[in-house]
């Protein structure tokens, strides 16, 4: 019967045509719009995961409540106690209480693939007149390499310089215009409460991040120095052999200590619902072709059906069963669908190629794309979904007039033909 | 061998209609029958319920002494293809196809296609229709397309043939020609035919008359 499916849709090739670009056009756009998506996602996950820890180790935090003092003051807390002013404030630490701890534990585990713990100050660097406040995150450089990609945004000099010590920074390349400083130069680097000391240039990084750009690495021994707090970490980041198990070893963490241990995932939860969101609205647009597409499926087959009846009963009459009438209309269909569904898939993945020459530089997707292009996502998911889509629609839309075609019986045609 | 039908009637319609009433007949294996009568005698709805394509609301009909009534879906769809020719007043061909392969759609059913591909090139040479075999319906004359439709009928080499006034649509010249092709096939192949018409020369063609009268059996006039 697909012989004669194929030669019905060939005869009245502009309604084949009308309805199959239907389908065309729902499943390019399915695949234009989620390779868009989805590649801006996945680079922007990849960033997530990739250059920063997944799990990050940091002091406690705690602050006042109403209540938080009553314990103190009473011996025990009151609902009914009401404190003018009542009491406002923080009384968590600034820094991780007993790091030694979390470092015997985590080169214990064997899901932890390398650890870095880190001091995060705020400092001012200054070069000549030029100043500017920044972050500067202290590192063992090594470690830090494990953890993190920095390494590979080293667009002059080297991280790893930094491990020799000796008042050494590697400036992102934001900050390095801003204090108009070269390679192997010396910047001033204070903090609020240390007379400014000069480190050199030993590295330049360029992430694509404008905020990131802004900050500074510096060897954790040097930066403790600095901040005059030696010894003392404020944070620990942790790179896992899993990355998707970063929520729950953070939540079981949680439980160990007094600090706040936070996986990228939980960090970023909101960026996380802002996809879902997207997905959402992704599914209901292509859903919305998809279904004017198919209802163009439907009424071309009603159609057929209506002025094919003559035909129906020849074949009937000629041994043709009721099923084999229902294969021929479900099958001219099921062509539509495929057709429509293989040629937008391929049209999807040219209009995706071409998207991938649009230039976006300076943006964040632009940083490592090459020639700061758009990033576009290939994932054969997507057109696996894409054509399962655009064929559901078309089988679901084939379904009732292929069903209503094999009701009929040859004598009811005949009768009405006669009337 | 041959068609029993005992006490058939038929009703359609809501409020019901009475078609046929009480209809008992042998046509035996071989035999050319006419069915004659006036329009709305229910000879067309005779033809029918005796070719399973429309089942009878009382008695029985037997095809080679198998009762149609007890038939699966599936045996009548074998019956039809194989047992069963039909040629219809309108030619009912399908518009898409060629004459070649308007022919082999009965092969086709069943998976015979390359088989049968010389036997019906070798029928529509003999009904005048070779050289046209690659023509779509639309380019053949009214006659050419009755006949490609009786090719179509034989190609199976079908025990019975029944056709609906197969003259109806066709001029006299035509309607001999088509007339003759099934008179053939019953005289050099035993085809069994059973054929409706209003044209009493053409019944006269037929070894024997089946006459109808408001759905029964009646004498034939002796003025037809």
């Amino acid at each position: 019967m697909i012989f004669l499916a194929v030669r019905y849709l060939l005869a009245r090739r502009r309604q084949t045509i009308l309805t199959l670009l239907g389908i065309f056009f729902g499943t390019a756009a399915y695949i234009a719009i989620s390779g868009f998506m989805l590649g801006f996602r996945g680079y922007f996950v990849n960033q997530l995961v990739n250059n920063n820890a997944h799990v990050h180790i940091q002091p406690r935090e705690d602050f006042l409540t109403d209540h938080s003092l009553d314990l103190e003051f009473f011996g025990k807390s009151f609902d009914h106690a009401f404190w003018d002013p009542a009491p406002s404030g923080r009384k968590d630490s600034a820094i991780v209480e007993d790091p030694q701890a979390w470092y015997r534990r985590l080169a214990a585990d064997p899901r932890v693939l390398a650890f870095s713990p880190q001091l995060t100050a705020a400092v001012i660097f200054s070069n000549g007149k030029a100043t500017a406040p920044a972050t500067i995150i202290g590192c063992d450089p090594l470690q830090q390499m494990k953890v993190t990609t920095i390494a590979d945004y080293i667009v002059e000099g080297s991280f790893t310089d930094l491990a020799a010590g000796g008042n050494r920074v590697v400036l992102g390349d934001e900050l390095r215009k801003r204090l108009g400083v070269r390679l192997l130069q010396n910047v001033m680097v204070a903090s609020a409460t240390n007379v400014p000391i000069p480190f050199k240039v030993v590295g330049i990084f360029r992430t694509g991040s404008r905020f990131a750009d802004q900050g500074a690495y510096g060897a954790l021994a040097d930066i403790q120095a600095v901040n005059r707090t030696p010894n003392q970490v404020n944070e620990i980041a942790v790179r896992l052999e899993d990355y998707l198990q970063s929520a729950p070893i953070a939540s079981t963490w949680s439980s160990l200590g007094q600090e706040k241990v936070e996986s990228w995932d939980q960090l970023n939860a909101n960026i996380f619902e802002v996809f879902r969101l997207q997905d959402a609205i992704r599914y209901v647009s292509i859903g919305a072709i998809l279904v004017v597409a198919a209802f163009g499926i439907y009424n071309v087959l009603n159609m057929t059906v209506m002025q094919k009846r003559k035909d129906i009963a020849i074949l009937r009459s000629l041994g043709y069963q009721s099923r084999d009438i229902i294969v021929l209309f479900f099958s001219q269909g099921v062509i539509l669908g495929f057709s429509g569904a293989l040629l937008g898939a391929i049209f999807g993945y040219l209009f995706s190629r071409y998207m991938q020459t649009i230039p976006f530089a300076g943006g964040p997707m632009g940083g490592r794309g090459p020639g700061g292009t758009l990033i576009i996502s290939y994932d054969p998911k997507i057109y696996i979904q894409a054509v399962s889509l655009a064929l559901l629609s078309a089988i679901f839309a084939s379904l009732l007039p292929a069903r209503a075609a094999g009701k009929l019986t040859p004598i009811e045609i005949i009768r009405a033909g006669a009337e | 061998m041959g068609i029993v039908a005992r006490g058939v009637g038929k009703k359609i319609g809501n409020p019901e209609v009475r078609i046929l009433s009480d209809i008992s007949l042998e046509i035996r294996s071989g035999e050319f029958v006419a069915l004659t009568g006036r329009s709305g005698s229910g000879k067309s709805t005779l033809l029918y319920i005796l070719s399973t394509l429309d089942f009878a609301s009382e008695g029985d009909v037997e095809i080679d002494r198998r009762n149609v009534a007890e038939m699966s879906a599936q045996e009548t769809s074998v019956l039809r293809n194989q047992k069963i020719g039909f040629v219809f007043q309108f030619h009912y061909l399908l518009a898409e196809l060629t004459a070649l392969e308007n022919v082999l759609m009965p092969a086709r059913k069943i998976g015979k296609t390359e088989e049968l591909t010389g036997y019906a090139r070798e029928l529509l040479q003999s009904f005048g229709l070779e050289g046209k075999e690659d023509r779509l319906p639309r380019q053949l004359s009214g006659g050419e397309q009755q006949r490609l439709a009786i090719a179509r009928a034989l190609l199976m080499k079908p025990r019975y043939l029944f056709a609906d006034e197969p003259t109806g649509s066709l001029d006299s010249i035509n309607s001999e020609i088509v007339m003759k092709i099934i008179r053939d096939s019953n005289q050099k192949f035993g085809t069994t035919v059973i054929m409706v018409t209003h044209d009493l020369g053409f019944a006269r063609w037929a070894d024997r008359r089946i006459h109808l009268v408001d759905g029964r059996i009646a004498p034939v006039p002796p003025t037809g």
